[in-house]
């Protein structure tokens, strides 16, 4: 860098000694306020990482209740309905933990045991069925496909093991802070939506007042249909599964409900252990076949696709599926199986705002216009 | 009674709350004072500079202004783009009342004249109260109601009146269509 001194000679020491104080100065005063903000950066970006999931499992819930809430209201001050609502929530909740433990022990006693044996008849199998193909297309390269599921598989359990200590912890602390934010977003979140909207200008208030409420009745609508769906599919294949001699039934019934909150690929997913699992236990038979019937015909086409997207899902929300792929391949990339599994709710929750802001000003863009183009389908 | 005592007591009664511009309004005169209290918690106060357009015409429509400190005109614009003052409203005036239940781009511009003080009610909130407060909505929506028929009847009387002052020099006829 050249120096500021040899290029003015007729400055003086002193001058000299003062620019360079002064360049130091302002480098340092640079420095500091660089690593004060990527510092902030650093805050912000840790208390989001840490804040996110239980803000978003209590809005969720907050959505869920709600509507109890307000029906209760008309009795009671919103407090009290708040109050009532959580303690029959506290029962239920109770009632599902006391009936679900002994599986989860049961499961993860066997799951110990019976996972190398699933995955070493899934890779039998698969030898099997390669072997085949390789007797009839000699042609095709040997490929050590069964050597890889075995190290895929073993790497799957040992990550299983490691990190439930760690998502324990997780879930201890999700079960302290969901119920709390969740009274308060039941509780304020009209003002808290209310004093985010008046800070609009005067101007937009109206505007951005009618949207938020637009908006935020069709997420509730959204976010509802979306739970009781994956509610109702896991209660249809735990109970058609119960029916069979399979084991950890309610166990496959909970993972078919939260894999089917992603679309297309998630019923798939929801699928495969129930499938491994029957076909490990109980071979190829008449229970196998029944097993595949429910997963695909009964809980797939009859009860999702017939009977409960067209009542509560609004075709507002459906995604090109190349966008659930992109959705579930960044959410998975930012937040592991979990970022997997919200991401394409939050892609449809971002779809939703911007149809309904769009909806909105179409409706309301020059009255006259709208009334030239209303005119032919009335008449 | 000590009359520092009072003053805790009476603050409902306050002149200057809330409550008592919204009882001292038509629309609200027959509200108990518990729907009162629920409407308080359910409008906006916006503070507008002098000057400050309130809304145009053309704009959604989706709720009503009272006016509780300075004054607004009303203006409606022609062809030409030149301006048509169709009112100007003083404290304890509405406007904008006949978008609260039917959505609608609004029908003429608003304008304030001086620093003024609206307190609007809009229907995403009335909507939402009918959900949670049945009895509370449907007395507001009555006395809404009650201003409104008023206004109707004004109106076609005055409708009477000019069509019966037109058809001294127009035919009957003509004014059907």
């Amino acid at each position: 860098m050249n120096n500021p001194v040899q290029k003015h000679r007729g400055w003086s020491r002193a001058q000299a000694a003062m620019a360079f104080l002064i360049l130091s100065a302002a480098i340092a005063c640079g420095l500091s306020v660089y690593s004060s903000v990527s510092s902030l950066i650093g805050i912000s970006r840790t208390a989001f990482s840490v804040l996110f999931l239980p803000l978003l499992f209590s809005l969720v819930l907050a959505f869920l209740l709600d509507p109890i809430v307000t029906q209760l209201e008309r009795l009671f001050t919103r407090t009290v309905s708040i109050f009532i609502v959580y303690v029959l929530t506290l029962g239920l909740a109770t009632l599902l933990i006391l009936w679900l433990v002994p599986h989860l022990q049961e499961f993860w006693g066997n799951m110990r045991t019976d996972f190398p044996r699933y995955t070493h008849q899934a890779i039998e199998g698969v030898k099997r069925s390669m072997a085949a193909l390789h007797d009839r297309f000699p042609f095709i390269e040997d490929y050590s496909l069964p050597m890889k599921l075995r190290s895929w598989a073993e790497q799957l359990m040992a990550a299983i093991l490691a990190q439930t200590p760690q998502s324990a912890m997780k879930i201890g602390g999700l079960m302290i802070l969901v119920p709390l934010f969740t009274f308060f977003f039941l509780r304020d979140g009209r003002r808290i939506m209310s004093a985010c909207v008046s800070l609009a200008p005067n101007r937009h208030f109206e505007m951005a007042h009618d949207l938020s409420y637009l908006v935020s009745r069709q997420l509730s609508q959204f976010v509802r249909g979306r739970v009781l769906e994956a509610i109702i599919v896991g209660l249809v294949v735990a109970g058609g599964l119960s029916l069979t001699d399979i084991r950890y039934a309610p166990m496959l019934g909970i993972f078919a409900g939260i894999t089917n909150l992603i679309p297309y690929i998630g019923p798939i997913i929801g699928m495969i252990p129930g499938l491994l699992i029957a076909f490990a236990d109980l071979g190829v038979g008449g229970q196998f076949w029944w097993i595949v019937i429910l997963y695909v015909l009964i809980a797939q086409v009859l009860v999702d696709n017939f009977i409960l997207i067209p009542i509560l899902i609004s075709r507002v929300s459906n995604l090109h599926p190349l966008l659930v792929f992109f959705a579930i391949i960044v959410g998975g990339k930012l937040y592991g199986v979990i970022g997997m599994i919200i991401g394409v709710p939050i892609v449809s929750v971002v779809k939703i705002t911007l149809l309904e802001i769009r909806t909105y000003r179409r409706n309301f863009r020059l009255p006259e216009a709208a009334l030239e183009s209303d005119r032919p389908h009335k008449l | 009674m000590d009359p520092l005592w009072i003053n805790i007591f009476r603050k409902k009664l306050d002149d200057e709350s809330l409550a008592y511009f919204l009882k001292h309004l038509p629309i609200f005169s027959e509200l108990s004072p518990r729907a009162l209290s629920t409407l308080e918690n359910l409008v906006h106060v916006r503070n507008y500079e002098a000057n400050e357009t309130i809304f145009e015409e053309g704009d959604p429509g989706s709720g009503m202004y009272m006016i509780r400190s300075g004054s607004v005109q009303i203006y409606a614009c022609d062809q030409s783009g030149a301006e048509d003052e169709l009112a100007r409203l003083i404290p304890g005036d509405f406007f904008g009342e006949t978008t609260l239940t039917a959505p609608a781009p609004r029908s003429a511009s608003a304008r304030t004249m001086e620093s003024t003080e609206l307190v609007g009610l809009f229907r995403a909130d009335i909507l939402e109260l009918a959900e949670r407060k049945p009895s509370v909505s449907s007395s507001i929506l009555l006395g809404l109601t009650r201003v409104v028929s008023e206004r109707l009847q004004a109106a076609s009387q005055e409708i009477r009146r000019l069509r019966i002052q037109a058809g001294e020099r127009v035919s009957p006829g003509n004014i059907e269509t």
